[in-house]
């Protein structure tokens, strides 16, 4: 029997998946062991094989591949723990770095703290600016040399960054994207002097106009990819040595993976990893549902996290930020606000009630932990609700403590509002359902998407608490609470069900439509450098199919919209198909009569992505049937409960979910312990678990 | 209101009372009102959903209008704003982008109300049109409003608006901006609102009359409809919002949105103490040709929970640097929402409610019709708003809790340089316009704890950008020689204040002809990025064109020049107000301003100057000559030099100041826990006279505190400008006939600066009245 197996290396757990293809689906939660995370994984490894009851060396020897997915990399770069990096940039604009053009201050803030102007300031330089130094070259926007590199400065600067004691050379030249031979030449004059130097060069990386999120992209690159490269080497030899049949493989933010041996080269694309995985499991997950259009909400301890699956793809963004320094590699676009379990609930100098962004974090978390926490969350509100009960989590593990909870609420909330300790603990909750509401909604809107066409699915410790609420006023059809066997590790499962992902792009900006023999010339230097890509993982594949996009806006806009090129041949139409497209997407997003074709259009970015399938079928277990829709076999007993303000307490029924069966049907309002997390099901919404074990929630 | 031009004083907006406003509107104009006493009625809960969904509402438009706008100003450089206001224009929630606008759109929609509700009529699915600066929505004419009722059964329900800066409007030069107007007949021509939207639909006879007069006609037909759709999509999201809760709790909310604004600002006024602040500006050249000095004055009165801004004195209009009441108000704004109100929400309609203006008509910041506007919001609005910023900060400083609040002056403008001609690359012929926006990354000033931020943008857009190097030289046939942070630009202090850049073009090696310049800007001799409490001013902003240099178009150029002295060829000083070429064998030279520093330099500790120094923020020889500090030549720290060095800099200050040659006294830290601070440097012993001002680093009394006394008695030294500093220009008799001087003020007993201006000659001493604390 062969296996695929998926491990999501978390800043606090491990989590593992294993799944035979055929129906069989383990899972395991182990520490994670920093510095040396690879124990951990290992360890993961172990208890996989424990739960299937064969030794790690059999387990390995049938394991097709391990797609892994860490959180290491991000944060490193949010701690600041990185490789020292030496930058070369062109004479004269070394400082693109540093000036961040002057949105350095703002980027990735909320209003709310950009609002708070003194308070904004830029982020430390990601080098000091005696590391990051400039040669003489240019190259000019037509990818034409009007200077040329000067290589004896550059081996001076190469042997003064060397000299300093620098782990990585970040190479950023303008204009790079359109012609890379000097950034080449760099590498080559740089490995001269330093031939196992790590060096990253931003045409490789980011060949993308705008120099500076080219530049912070390659600089980051350049400080995590020799501590990954230290990281996935002994750890792929290690497996290799336990007998791993297939190969090991990283899960990119783009929701792809790639072999651990070209990952270290490609750092930055592995930064969103982990996040990725929860998308993509959403979207293995809507396939074996056949829903098409999938809201994915993942609600962590200080995190909320939405987002999208249309037409079974994971909506993209082009990049993201870290640490104010924005960061050029394709990405599943996932909405963040801190409004996880944890937010901390506040009332403002002007009495206004406030949820998050701050948390209580794992330590001291939530006041009803015990654990010295004296700020109200989330999760006190809950428990004052009678949402979740004193027994807490984890089959009575970790028992809460009311009378914290309620402290904490009566001194931070109800008093200061002139509040009861109950009222404030559903304004809580009803606050944290509309902000996580707003979120998503906005998520969807601004895809250019209705709401009302998509299905919800909610997971993470304090989602399915939550679900039934922040999705009331949305429209939305349905919301579906991934349980089972992988429902405390379901961003590992996405990662264990993952195809292998590369893509490739230029930047060509030029008014458009082009002739479509600059397309045919563009899209087959793309695909033919793809399919080298491919060629370089060593894995075979299932299947491959490619996805082309132009990036286009109308003349003089500067953000762009990725707009979905034809297959097969080009033709003389094609440029004008391509347009409809882009103004049928623009209207859709921008709503009716907001084109506007007078003003000129203009190509920025060609890009195509090659997805490779794997070839296994990585599917959920269906569970036992029920005998009918009554689940009151299932049925624990009652707690006092409040859902909902206008209604007040209500002795609810609690049903135990390793009791429930397909088939049992469930009228709100009522609770269903998980042993990770709680099910909230309001009035008026009904519960039925259906075949895979999932908890699917309807509005009457 | 005085215009010499019968009937054009019937084009302005002054804010009103909300009861005489209701008597101004046609009664065919039926209102949604709410009694407002009810507003305490809506429970914590909802009212925290509501206010929440009217934040996330105004968000949207701010990203409808970045995603649609063609405008490099929207995109890349956040020129732009929108708000949600009720039906009297009162405004709710605004966006952090650029927030002078906010000062004028609620008189805009006041003036419309009055204007437009019985002829054509305010109806639903109208949206008005406007750039007319005395009317507001806008503070000059490039700044184009669209202002969009929203109407629930029939009955006006509130406005949402949307201001962006558009780049050509028309008018005798690229840009729309004119050094050398006579007057407003001589600029764009201003438009009072206008019904480009009927019932939905966009009007196409006024939209083409819009763009027609523009040499940019598609970017201004863009951005008509980004302004429009995000107006649309915030309209429906309110709608629904009304559906669910009910108008009146919508309205509710709203008005306890400014209400508790209004009360926070308050709260916060009455903490701090009363007096009456002073400070005194200048605008450079009144236009093309013009060599004189024309000051803006303000005196800043705040009693218990009020505050009064008093411009009399301010220069009468004249030129081109005025700026009509909307740009007054808008100076005011654009500095206490970010200065007084950070943490606060932006419920812009209650915060205004907290400050009066006093001012005389016909004033350079109160300009009456027909007067040249154009440069109205960074010109004499900006500069109202430095001197606004001094005076808060000035009040601040005094209250030792408020002292993370202070900063000095940022860039103290923006250094304008509108770019034209025909771009010939790769065989084409189009014709462009655009400012360099690479200015936007101005420094910041220094605060009490903080240096500040090198090239961090503008106080007055809080998230405002500068676009890359690479998609200017994409869009224009330009050549960036370098763009880079200026070493030495902050204004030195005890904290330093943030560096500006400066960047220099050529023309792209197959760009043929010659293009056209106009340049705009003060701050070149009398810095108006003015240091606090003995801070230096940031550099003087400088404007070149290097005539003839020896890499004409880098035709095959084997390197790349790296500096001024580097370009050859001769320079050409820009004026304050002009136009000038760029040839092809030309190279321009942009140095935009920094911010001030805080303190003396003097007192920055020796070990910060090194960081600056190894990160090249400051030159060794600033770092000696200015800061005191001596570096050996490993890089570090001198001890025993520096403490030599700066004692013998106290001493020249001393000569400098005609006091005797005995030795200033010794810097030391004298117990003065539970003393009463003014600033970094002084302090207030109690005597029966009201107090006695001390410094704070030598202990030495100085005078009375009353009426501001103690500053007669503070040793006075003038000098030429660049005793400040390399960053400060050298030549005043370029730009201006006054005679600029160093002036500083000291401590008699140490000589700590207590005060570091440039100034003309005759610029008066600080008045100063504290009068009393919360």
């Amino acid at each position: 029997m062969p296996y695929a197996l998926g491990i999501d290396v978390g800043g606090t757990f491990t989590d593992a998946v294993a799944s035979d293809g055929a129906g069989r689906m383990v899972s395991a939660k182990t520490p994670t062991t920093p510095p040396n995370r690879e124990v951990g994984v290992m360890r993961a490894i172990e208890d996989l094989a424990g739960e299937l009851g064969i030794g790690v060396g059999e387990l390995l020897s049938r394991t097709d591949y391990i797609a892994h997915g860490t959180t290491a990399s991000i944060n490193a770069l949010v701690q600041g723990q990185v490789a020292d990096v030496g930058l070369i940039a062109t004479k004269g604009h070394r400082d693109a770095i540093y000036i961040m053009n002057a949105e350095g201050r703002t980027l990735g803030r909320s209003a709310h703290e950009i609002q708070d102007t003194l308070r904004r300031r830029k982020p430390a330089p990601l080098i000091p600016k005696y590391r990051a130094l400039e040669v003489t070259e240019r190259v000019d926007h037509a990818g034409k040399i009007l200077v040329p590199l000067d290589e004896d400065e550059v081996r001076r600067v190469a042997r003064t960054l060397v000299d300093q004691g620098v782990e990585a050379i970040a190479v950023c030249l303008l204009w790079s994207f359109k012609n890379g031979i000097h950034e080449q030449r760099v590498r080559e004059l740089i490995h001269e002097i330093a031939p196992d130097l790590y060096v990253t060069l931003s045409s490789e990386v980011s060949p993308r106009i705008r120099e500076f999120a080219r530049t912070s992209t390659t600089i980051m690159n350049a400080q995590i990819g020799p501590r990954l490269r230290t990281y996935l080497l002994p750890l792929q030899q290690q497996l290799e040595e336990g007998g791993l049949k297939g190969p090991l493989l990283v899960m990119q933010s783009e929701g792809g993976t790639i072999t651990a041996d070209r990952a270290p080269e490609h750092a930055i694309t592995t930064v969103g990893s982990v996040l990725s995985g929860g998308v993509i499991g959403g979207m293995r997950l809507a396939e074996q549902l056949g829903h098409h259009n999938v809201i994915t909400t993942d609600v962590g301890g200080t995190t909320f996290l939405a987002g999208l699956i249309v037409d079974g793809e994971p909506v993209m963004a082009p990049g993201s930020i870290v640490n104010q320094f924005p960061i050029n590699a394709a990405t599943i676009r996932v909405h963040t606000i801190g409004s996880g379990g944890g937010a901390i609930a506040s009332v403002d100098d002007g009495g206004n009630l406030r949820l998050g962004p701050q948390s209580a974090e794992a330590v001291p978390g939530p006041a009803c932990y015990g654990n010295g926490g004296t700020r109200p969350t989330n999760t006190d509100a809950n428990l004052v609700l009678g949402i979740l009960s004193e027994r807490g989590l984890l089959g009575g593990r970790k028992p809460l403590s009311l009378d914290l909870a309620r402290q904490a609420i009566r001194e931070h909330v109800a008093e200061p509002l002139g509040l009861t300790v109950e009222q404030a603990a559903i304004a809580i909750h009803e606050v944290q359902n509309a902000q996580a509401g707003d979120l998503v909604r906005r998520a969807v809107v601004q895809a250019g998407y209705d709401p009302r066409d998509f299905v919800v699915y909610a997971f993470g410790g304090a989602g399915p608490a939550h679900c039934a609420g922040y999705c009331q006023d949305l429209g939305v059809r349905e919301v579906v609470v991934p349980l089972g066997p992988v429902a405390s590790a379901f961003s590992a499962y996405g990662l264990a069900a993952s195809d292998v992902a590369l893509s490739a792009e230029l930047s060509d900006p030029v008014t458009f439509p082009v002739d479509h023999t600059v397309l045919e010339s563009h899209f087959a230097q793309l695909e033919a450098d793809l399919h080298r890509a491919l060629d370089r993982q060593k894995v075979k594949f299932h299947d491959v199919s490619l996805h082309r996009e132009i990036d286009l806006r109308y003349s003089m806009q500067t953000t762009e919209l990725a707009t979905a090129v034809p297959d097969g041949n080009f033709s003389e139409r094609t440029g004008d198909e391509i347009l409809e497209r882009f103004e049928e997407q623009y209207e859709r997003i921008n709503g009716s009569g907001s084109g506007y074709r007078e003003a000129g259009v203009q190509a920025i970015t060609y890009r195509v992505r090659a997805k490779a399938s794997l070839g296994f079928p990585v599917t959920l277990p269906e569970i036992p049937a029920a005998d009918g829709p009554d689940p009151a076999d299932a049925l624990l007993g009652h707690r006092s409960v409040c859902l909902d303000s206008q209604i007040g307490f209500v002795t609810t029924p609690v049903y135990d979910y390793a009791l429930l069966r397909s088939g049992h049907e469930l009228v709100g309002p009522a609770i269903v312990d998980v042993p990770t997390t709680v099910v909230v099901v309001p009035a008026g919404v009904t519960g039925r678990v259906d075949h895979l074990g999932n908890l699917v929630l309807r509005y009457q | 209101m005085t215009s010499r031009i019968p009937g054009a004083d019937e084009f302005t907006s002054r804010p009103m009372p909300r009861e005489e406003l209701l008597r101004q509107i046609s009664p065919t104009l039926p209102l949604h009102q709410v009694d407002e006493a009810r507003a305490e009625a809506v429970d914590a809960l909802t009212y925290e959903v509501v206010r929440h969904r009217l934040w996330a509402i105004t968000q949207e438009m701010g990203e409808t209008l970045r995603r649609m706008s063609g405008s490099h100003v929207v995109t890349e450089s956040n020129d732009f704003n929108f708000s949600i206001c009720d039906e009297l224009g009162e405004q709710v929630q605004v966006g952090t982008f650029n927030i002078g606008l906010i000062g004028s759109m609620d008189l805009a929609i006041v003036w419309t109300l009055r204007n437009r509700s019985d002829n054509p009529g305010i109806a639903e699915g109208d949206m008005f049109l406007c750039n007319d600066p005395w009317i507001g929505g806008g503070l000059h004419q490039n700044d184009a409003a669209i202002l969009a009722p929203i109407f629930h059964e029939g009955k006006l329900f509130g406005w949402t608006t949307a201001i962006a800066h558009q780049v050509d409007l028309g008018g005798p030069r690229p840009g729309s901006f004119s050094p050398s107007a006579q007057d407003v007949f001589g600029e764009a021509a201003p438009t009072p609102p206008l019904k480009v939207v009927r019932g939905g639909v966009l009007q196409r006879d006024v939209a083409e009359a819009w763009v027609r007069r523009s040499r940019l006609p598609h970017l201004v037909g863009l951005d008509l409809r980004a302004k429009i759709a995000a107006n649309k999509n915030a309209a429906e999201q309110i709608l629904r919002l009304i559906t669910k809760y009910g108008a009146d709790t919508v309205k509710l909310v709203m008005r306890r949105m400014m209400d508790d604004a209004e009360r926070r600002l308050r709260a916060k006024l009455e903490t701090l103490p009363d007096g009456t602040w002073t400070a005194v500006g200048y605008q450079e050249q009144s236009g093309t040709g013009d060599r004189g000095l024309y000051a803006i004055k303000v005196a800043m009165t705040k009693q218990a929970d009020r505050l009064v801004f008093d411009f009399r004195g301010t220069a009468g209009q004249t030129g081109i640097i005025n700026c009509p009441y909307p740009g007054l108000r808008a100076g005011i704004v654009f500095t206490m929402l970010p200065l007084l109100a950070g943490d606060i929400p932006w419920a812009a309609g209650g915060l205004m409610r907290c400050f009066e203006i006093v001012t005389d008509e016909d004033t350079i910041t109160n300009a009456s019709f027909p007067a040249a506007v154009g440069k109205g919001p960074f010109g004499p609005a900006w500069g109202a708003g430095n001197l606004v910023a001094e005076v808060l900060a000035k009040m601040l400083d005094a209250e030792p809790d408020h002292r993370t609040d202070v900063q000095s002056i940022c860039n103290g403008t923006t250094d304008l340089c509108v770019v034209s001609g025909v771009d010939v690359r790769g065989g084409g012929s189009k014709g462009f316009v655009s400012p360099v926006f690479d200015v936007m990354a101005g420094g910041y000033g220094a605060q009490v704890y903080h240096d500040g931020v090198d090239t961090g943008g503008r106080l007055i857009i809080p998230s405002a950008r500068a676009p890359d190097v690479e998609m200017t030289e994409y869009l224009y046939p330009l050549v960036a020689l370098w763009r880079r942070e200026q070493t030495d630009s902050g204004g030195p202090g005890r904290q330093r204040g943030g560096m500006s850049g400066s960047v220099c073009y050529v023309q792209h090696p197959d760009q043929q002809g010659t293009m056209s310049l106009v340049v705009s800007g003060t701050g070149k001799v009398a810095n108006q990025n003015v240091g606090l409490a003995g801070g230096y001013p940031g550099n003087s902003q400088l404007d070149l064109v290097v005539r003839d240099v020896d890499l004409p178009q880098l035709v095959d150029a084997a390197t790349i020049p790296g500096g001024l002295d580097e370009l050859g060829g001769h320079v050409e000083v820009l004026p304050c107000e002009g136009e000038s070429t760029l040839g092809p064998g030309d190279a321009l030279y942009l140095h935009w301003q920094a911010g001030g520093g805080y303190g003396d330099p003097l007192l920055r500790p020796a070990e910060d100057v090194r960081d600056d120094v190894l990160q090249v923020r400051v030159s060794t020889a600033a770092a000696r000559d200015v800061y005191g500090v001596v570096l050996r030549e490993d890089g570090e720290v001198d001890p025993a030099a520096t403490d030599g060095l700066r004692q013998e800099l106290r001493t020249r200050r001393a000569s400098g100041a005609g006091l005797p040659s005995t030795p200033p006294a010794a810097i030391s830290t004298p117990e003065l826990e539970e003393t009463r601070r003014l600033d970094d440097n002084l302090v207030v012993l109690d005597s029966p006279d009201g107090g006695t001002v001390a410094c704070a680093h030598c202990g030495t009394e100085i005078g009375p505190l009353a009426g501001g006394d103690f500053v007669a008695a503070l040793a006075r030294r003038e000098a030429a400008p660049t005793e400040a500093g390399p960053h400060i220009w050298h030549d005043p008799t370029e730009y201006v006939d006054a005679q600029i001087v160093f002036r500083q003020l000291f401590c008699p007993g140490c000589l700590t600066a207590v005060h570091s201006r440039v100034v003309p000659v005759d610029h008066p001493l600080p008045v100063d009245d504290y009068r009393s604390w919360a």
